[in-house]
């Protein structure tokens, strides 16, 4: 066999044991159902629930704060995370959690947020007439 | 709708100059380019000074409108849309540069200016090759300039917008009431730049990066300007020198955006595989692999077609990286990519485009390469560096390919709907765990490679034999330095342990080069930095990646409380207090507002068993509040730098009533505030403590009372105790008055969590109001007294100088200002006669401490005899009204994140000396002996 066979064959090996490996860091958005039923930590994708209250008490513990979102079938859960509430938190559109659900509460280790961008809004803001 | 309207203040020739130069650009470019085509194969200069003249042209108008976006910047007009939406009134000028390149529009201009200047340098240097080269370089340069354009294509119902012009006026673009209004302008002002992006890294990371960017274009031009003009050989020598820049510059760039990721964004970390950062990592694999190809081509005649396929790869995956950061379509995985302008199918056809011309060169011209059919030999240096490169490009197509995904979720859910878009679920180890193997394969055969030879076919006896000793000695070395950095760190897996020997191979091998062959001639020496400090970066990374230690994690407070894999990373750090953890003795002591930016002081000390300071250090991390100065916009955090370690530390948390004055309302609001009347010596209760109102005063010593921006004003001094004295602390809440409004100044004890407001009722306890005042008249002369309330009075002189808040100068005023001194305590009283319009008019002095006023109500010039009026405060009842409300959560606190990363400045100085390879080597063929 030649040696350019060899090398390409040897890339297509990898290629193939790559592409199997690096397909099981992939997974699909999930619900907050079917995070209970799996176990498992999932990422939830979903909108915030302005109609509940944003707990953060940084003078008790700053490490941990707490949000209700509502997933993509409409369900509303609490989620906990621990870590610093991140800035502009209450602007953001949508939030990605991942995490697992413990009872009926999710408990994140990651958030990922999508804020409005400024470049969306039309509104032209004006000087405060003084 | 707004044609009839005749605006008010707008200056329109920018905008017309600008989109004239606009469309100059793009004719200008697309006829220099045609020009240049023309020249190629003909003998007749008339199409090449044609094609030049068009450059020229095309230079002239990008400089142009270049100059004009910072003209209309500069001076802020607002009836602008791209100085509206990047511009703000409190911009510092310094920021102008980045608020030019934060939007699409002024980062294309950006591409677009280097562009240029590459062109003027090959146009001077390139000699036969300027034609062809320019050919294509204009042709990049034509679809960028198109990204600028701003047109509207309509064909029947569908309607497209090609480019975005960014010298559009504000009311062109967005449709709202305002316009209406003819002098809109003057009530219009700027978005201002992103507070985290005014730094100085957004300044020079850009500008470098588009210049990595725009020099790609380079080496893409040459292979295509060979292929083209069917010399397939004659380019290699004279592209190598252009790819050994643009590999330097794009890598510096890329550095750049680790580090301001190191030092700002996200907080110790210089990568994070985000989607950004890979695809602009991926060309510059891809090209480093191309270079290789292109020495192997040059020495050797072989793998022509496969520098032509990396250079091409290598410039269609930045163009596809310009797709993906720019069109929106990266969505929420990456943290930093540009918001959409609506250009996203001009951008997939300019990576279509070229991605098409280059397959096109490609296979028309393949089969008239003459390549030779014999296969290398493994003992030739080639052969590995052909290998290498492989790698190389196998590394950037994995990359790729991962960071390709959400383009993957687009193209399925355009065939169907119904499809559910997947993502990386924990992205940093799914990258880690595949580069690992490339670095170890890059390492081991950088370092085996750098002694073979050119054009090896067989080795002899002895080479075999100095080859294995070579090794053997090499590879021994590399075991014990793994050793004592597994030992070093405390780290013991054998992967990194593997990928750390090889590291420390190809760095022993690289040196064990450099010293034994190349000491008479240094040509190589480019090459020997770049694989020495390849490895000295991965090990860098093995190094603060694998011994990250979070300092502020605190296990002692919350022993036993949480789980430890829950223990939080931020530490709750109390004004004044000092706290331990993790070795550290931490307090936070200070903080101070300075414009848009409150630093914090916090202090960090080692101590030995005998509690002696061994070692300390301060760091001053900084929260930036946003333009309009109502939220905390972005956190700083600052580095102690160490030779062997960092410390990073940053503000995560504040007081809910410091980050946003929104909750801070909330906050206010959901306090329980009871009332109190108190005189002097009246005494307050707590739960467990007991407050005295000690004193009433007119020079409040609240932290935010400025004197001068108060009328009046009172504060009211209360100490709380215990029972049993062991706590004792005062406070002061203040009251003011100027120009006829409130100002409240609450006091607050956070270690009782009792916060007090004076109640505006206090001042009318304390002050009386101009018609409850009963004046007393005295007509004296000066240097005469006279008595009111047991005090004299004694009227010293006059002064032209006029001290008294009340009185606003106006031209043609007559003011008399008097000096009355009282003689008790030597107050000087300034009351002012005043003739304005004619009227007199007399200006009141008065004095807090006191309650007393004086006012100068009439002169007699005949007799020289001053009327004065003089009265004072009813104060019967020295009360104050105090509303106090009790747990009040703690407002004198604000939790840290610290990190210590060890070992980074390796991965720094690696990764500087690979880059400082490629320039070493760019240099030598600039040099023509060398070329």
């Amino acid at each position: 066999m030649k040696k350019s066979q060899i090398i390409a064959f040897l890339a297509i090996v990898c290629a193939i044991a790559i592409i199997v490996n690096g397909a099981r860091d992939v997974s699909t958005y999930s619900t907050f159902a079917e995070a209970t039923k799996s176990g498992n930590e999932v990422k939830v994708t979903g909108e915030l629930n302005l109609e509940e209250d944003i707990v953060y008490q940084p003078e008790i513990d700053p490490n941990v704060f707490s949000f209700h979102m509502i997933d993509k079938d409409g369900i509303s859960r609490k989620v906990l995370m621990k870590q610093s509430k991140p800035q502009d938190f209450e602007r953001s559109e949508s939030v990605v959690v991942t995490g697992m659900m413990q009872d009926d509460t999710f408990v994140a280790d990651e958030i990922l947020m999508k804020c409005p961008s400024k470049y969306k809004d039309d509104e032209i803001r004006i000087r405060a007439e003084i | 709708m707004s044609e009839e309207i005749k605006y008010i203040g707008e200056t329109l020739w920018p905008g017309q100059l600008g989109h004239f130069l606009i469309i100059l650009s793009f004719v200008s470019i697309l006829f220099s380019s045609f020009s240049y085509f023309k020249a190629s194969g003909d003998s007749d200069k008339t199409w090449k000074s044609l094609g030049r003249l068009g450059f020229g042209l095309h230079s002239i108008s990008v400089i142009g409108i270049i100059a004009i976006l910072f003209y209309v910047m500069s001076q802020l007009m607002y009836e602008y849309v791209y100085v509206f939406e990047h511009c703000s009134d409190d911009l510092p000028m310094r920021y102008i540069f980045s608020a030019f390149w934060e939007g699409q529009e002024g980062s294309f201009l950006l591409w677009m200016f280097w562009h240029v200047v590459m062109g003027i340098v090959l146009m001077r240097s390139s000699g036969e090759w300027e034609a062809p080269v320019l050919m294509f370089l204009g042709l990049v340069e034509a679809i960028l300039a198109s990204m600028l354009l701003g047109i509207h294509i309509e064909i029947g119902d569908w309607s497209h917008k090609l480019g975005s012009n960014p010298t559009l006026l504000l009311r062109e673009v967005y449709n709202a009431p305002i316009f209406q209004n003819a002098d809109y302008l003057a009530s219009v002002k700027g978005d201002g730049l992103n507070p985290l992006l005014q730094n100085y890294w957004m300044t020079i990371h850009p500008p470098t990066l588009f210049l990595g960017f725009a020099s790609c274009t380079v080496p893409f031009a040459f292979a295509a300007a060979g292929f083209f003009t069917r010399q397939y050989t004659e380019w290699l020598k004279p592209v190598i020198k252009w790819s050994l820049f643009s590999t330097g510059v794009l890598g510096i760039g890329i550095l750049m955006g680790g580090a301001w990721a190191y030092e700002a964004l996200t907080f110790g970390g210089y990568w994070a595989w985000d989607p950004v950062e890979n695809m602009s990592l991926v060309p510059w694999l891809i090209l480093v692999a191309g270079i290789h190809a292109n020495l192997i081509a040059k020495n050797t005649g072989r793998a022509v077609k496969s520098t032509f396929i990396y250079y091409a790869l290598g410039f269609v995956l930045i163009l596809y990286s310009t797709y993906l950061t720019r069109s929106g379509v990266l969505g929420d995985t990456s943290v930093h990519s540009f918001t959409d302008m609506g250009l996203e199918w001009q951008l997939i056809f300019l990576v279509i485009f070229f991605g098409i011309l280059s397959a096109w060169l490609y296979f028309s011209r393949r089969s008239e390469i003459p390549e030779k059919t014999t296969e290398e030999s493994i003992y030739s240096r080639e052969f590995w560096m052909f290998v290498g490169a492989l790698v190389l490009l196998f590394s950037g197509l994995i990359i790729a390919a991962s960071t390709s995904l959400p383009v993957f979720n687009k193209i399925v859910e355009l065939f169907n709907p119904q499809f559910e878009g997947s993502v990386i679920k924990d992205p940093i180890p799914h990258y880690n765990k595949f580069q690992i193997w490339i670095a170890v394969l890059i390492t081991l055969m950088s370092g085996t490679a750098i002694f073979l030879r050119y054009k090896t076919n067989t080795w002899s006896n002895n080479q075999i034999k100095a080859f294995l000793f070579r090794n053997l000695i090499q590879l021994g070395a590399s075991a014990l330095l793994t050793i004592l950095l597994s030992s070093w760190i405390d780290y013991w897996h054998w992967k990194y342990a593997l990928l750390a020997f090889c590291c420390f191979f190809t760095m022993i091998s690289n040196t064990h080069f450099l010293v034994n062959k190349l000491r008479n001639n240094l040509f190589m020496s480019g090459s020997v930095f770049a694989h020495f400090g390849f490895g000295l970066m991965i090990l860098g990374t093995i190094v603060s990646g694998l011994n990250e230690r979070v300092i502020s994690s605190n296990p002692f407070v919350m022993k036993g409380i949480v789980k430890d894999e829950d223990l939080g990373r931020v530490i709750k750090l109390i004004k004044n207090e000092r706290i331990y953890s993790e070795g550290y003795w931490i307090s936070y002591t200070e903080d101070t507002i300075v414009d848009h930016t409150r630093i914090f002081k916090i202090r960090f000390e080692k101590e030995d068993s005998n509690r002696n300071i061994i070692e300390s250090f301060e760091v001053k991390p900084n929260v930036l509040f946003s333009n309009d100065l109502t939220k905390v916009a972005a956190s700083n955090p600052d580095a102690k730098h160490y030779l062997s370690k960092d410390v990073f530390v940053s503000v995560q948390s504040l007081p809910v009533s410091q980050m946003d004055v929104n909750l801070a309302k909330d906050a206010e609001d959901s306090l329980v505030y009871e009332r109190y009347e108190l005189e002097i010596g009246d005494t307050i209760f707590t739960k467990d403590k007991y407050g005295i109102l000690e004193y009433l005063s007119f020079n409040p010593q609240h932290k935010d009372f400025k004197a001068e921006k108060s009328d009046v004003a009172i504060a009211a001094g209360i100490r709380f105790r215990n029972l049993d004295g062991s706590f004792n602390k005062l406070i002061e809440p203040a009251l003011s008055l100027n120009e006829n409004l409130l100002y409240q100044f609450p006091d607050q004890l956070n270690e009782i969590g009792v916060k007090l407001k004076l109640d505006e009722e206090s001042f009318d306890h304390i002050f009386s109001t101009e018609d409850k005042l009963e004046y007393s008249e005295f007509e004296i002369r000066q240097n005469e007294s006279f008595i009111f309330e047991d005090e004299e009075y004694a009227l010293i002189g006059f002064d032209k100088n006029i001290d008294n808040k009340n009185y606003t100068p106006e031209p043609d005023d007559i003011a008399i200002n008097a000096i009355v001194r009282r003689t008790s305590d030597q107050k000087i009283f300034n009351p002012i006669y005043l003739i304005r319009n004619s009227s007199p008019n007399s200006l009141k002095d008065y004095d807090a401490d006191s309650g007393v006023h004086i006012r100068l109500e009439n002169i007699d010039p005949v007799n020289e005899r001053f009327l004065f009026s003089i009265a004072m405060d009813e104060r019967n009842d020295k009360k104050v009204i105090l509303r106090m409300a009790e747990n009040v959560p703690r407002t004198d606190f604000i939790g840290i994140e610290a990190i210590e990363f060890p070992g980074i400045n390796l991965f720094w100085s690696g990764s500087v000396m690979m880059l400082l390879g490629f320039f070493i080597s760019f240099f030598f063929r600039l040099r023509r002996k060398y070329a």
